[in-house]
């Protein structure tokens, strides 16, 4: 992408979301994902070549279906109740038509089959763009439509999308791929409490969104793509090598790091609705999760791949990729779980 | 007026299933330009003139003239028709047949087109009947009032369809 187009478009993509996350009128709602949309289709396509273009069509198809579901739906919806307004109580029709629609937008589970081709096909800050901020906007019409969705619908989405998650994530080698299939999972965990207290759902998305962004950057300083690349990490960045380990742990939820906490805080939301079931096949699934995070740590930091003499040396080399921000994003995605209590005063 | 209806949303049901069963583009659009028309005399009919006219200018003066301008830059030199290939005319046969026996099974049911083309619970959905002025009709107005009360909204929808133009020039300019 030219840099002097940039400003247009990164402003176009930043003011839909926040159209869409402020408007209590159905129609800018959808203005506002309309326009988020069309302005991140050249951000996809941000190196141009047969892989990302291919990328940014099926990210246009299948965003542009999900529109045109929703546009249904609020017609439908006012059609039904005579108001405009996202606030007000959606009846069952459009409100099951709203959540498919906002499903395919997040990529969950029987439509999530675009979310690691599309990141697969796009640069590594893209990738990242795609599954952190792109997020937001439908999250946040979930967030206001909560009252009025099918729990049924919603917790058998959630728990495909754990599910379908993680089984695709496992045997992959890209590591864009990966990145993919543990987006489909968290958004199954985020959505699952989604209609009990949506309060924990936006907890969550913000602690997975610190650790994606995390997870990219690290790989971004390395423009690590496949598991392969990622055992070369030992030499091209040393330090990095032995910290891929906690982020990734983090990722999968192991106990003392962050990613722990969102996922314990939901467990516990379920049980306290005597759900108990669901968590148990959730938190089983997300082992597989787990499985697959540990390959990648076995790549870059638990073994020596055989390389040539000549690779060994790259440390010596000085990095000319910006490092501000990966120091206080590694400590807020490893170490943030005393604080825990705190975000009880806070609720 | 009702049998005119009826009439019309089958031609307009079977427009969507020339173009749905893929040709060429240039004859895609060929079918959709015939059941936009449709569709803008079917809004003519039930009595939204201004509304119709709308439509029928922005849409197929504006829209369609562009699309069959671009296609016809990039058309090959046979395009693909719906008698050229088995799949285009086994979905295009498909289509109709479904929808004959659609138009069937309705004509037979007891209370036959107003299935179809009852509007009465809907209000006034299909077109605004608005008060109006007494010089003016409520219609008309309302695209006074979009310039008025809903300036903002035009202020969007000017950014977006501007910036839809510019993400195209960024995409198919190359490097």
């Amino acid at each position: 992408m030219n840099p002097l187009a940039q400003p247009i478009i990164y402003t176009t993509m930043i003011t839909g979301t926040l159209i869409t996350t402020l408007s209590s009128h159905w129609f800018l709602a959808w203005t506002g994902l309309e326009m988020n949309m069309l302005a991140f289709i050249p951000i996809l396509m941000k190196k141009t070549s047969l892989r990302s273009t291919e990328a940014a069509t099926k990210y246009f198809l299948i965003q542009s279906t999900a529109s045109m579901v929703l546009m249904m739906a609020i017609i439908s919806n006012n059609l039904l109740s005579g108001c405009w307004t996202t606030t007000n109580y959606i009846s069952q029709p459009p409100s099951l038509m709203m959540t498919t629609a906002l499903a395919m937008k997040l990529g969950m589970a029987p439509f999530h089959f675009w979310v690691p081709e599309v990141t697969q096909g796009t640069p590594l800050t893209s990738g990242l763009l795609l599954l952190t901020w792109q997020k937001l906007a439908p999250i946040s019409i979930m967030y206001q439509i909560h009252p009025s969705i099918n729990t049924h619908i919603l917790l058998t989405l959630s728990t495909l999308s754990i599910a379908v998650g993680s089984w695709g994530g496992l045997n992959q080698t890209q590591l864009r791929k990966i990145l993919g299939y543990s987006s489909i999972t968290h958004m199954g965990w985020m959505m699952m409490t989604l209609v009990y207290n949506p309060a924990t759902t936006i907890f969550y998305l913000t602690t997975y969104i610190i650790l994606t962004t995390t997870m990219f950057l690290t790989l971004n300083l390395s423009s690590s793509t496949t598991t392969l690349m990622l055992s070369r990490t030992w030499n091209k960045s040393t330090h990095l090598a032995p910290l891929m380990a906690p982020i990734l742990m983090s990722l999968g939820g192991l106990p003392p790091l962050t990613g722990f906490l969102p996922k314990w805080i939901i467990i516990q939301e379920l049980t306290m609705n005597n759900n108990f079931l669901i968590p148990s096949i959730m938190t089983i699934m997300t082992l597989l999760n787990l499985y697959f995070y540990m390959r990648l740590i076995y790549t870059t930091s638990l073994t020596l791949f055989p390389t040539s003499n000549n690779t060994k040396m790259t440390w010596q080399l000085e990095n000319t990729k910006p490092t501000l921000l990966i120091p206080p994003l590694i400590i807020t995605s490893t170490l943030l779980l005393p604080i825990s209590p705190l975000l009880l005063t806070l609720h | 007026m009702t049998y005119i209806l009826f009439a019309l949303s089958v031609l307009l049901v079977m427009g969507f299933v020339g173009f749905s069963s893929k040709p060429s583009p240039i004859y895609g659009g060929l079918a959709l330009i015939v059941s936009g028309v449709i569709g803008c005399v079917i809004v003519l009919s039930c009595g939204g003139a201004y509304m119709g006219l709308m439509m029928f200018l922005v849409y197929l003066g504006g829209m369609m003239v562009v699309f069959g301008y671009t296609t016809a830059m990039a058309i090959e030199e046979y395009p693909e028709t719906w008698g050229s290939g088995f799949e285009v005319l086994g979905g295009l046969l498909v289509g109709l047949m479904m929808e004959v026996m659609l138009v069937l099974w309705v004509l037979s049911l007891d209370e036959a087109v107003e299935v179809v083309v009852s509007f009465s619970d809907t209000g006034d959905w299909v077109i605004f009947e608005g008060e109006g002025s007494g010089l003016i009709r409520g219609d008309s107005i309302g695209a006074g009032a979009l310039y008025d009360y809903g300036r903002w909204l035009v202020v969007v929808a000017g950014w977006t369809l501007f910036v839809g133009v510019y993400v195209v020039i960024e995409i198919v300019r190359g490097n």
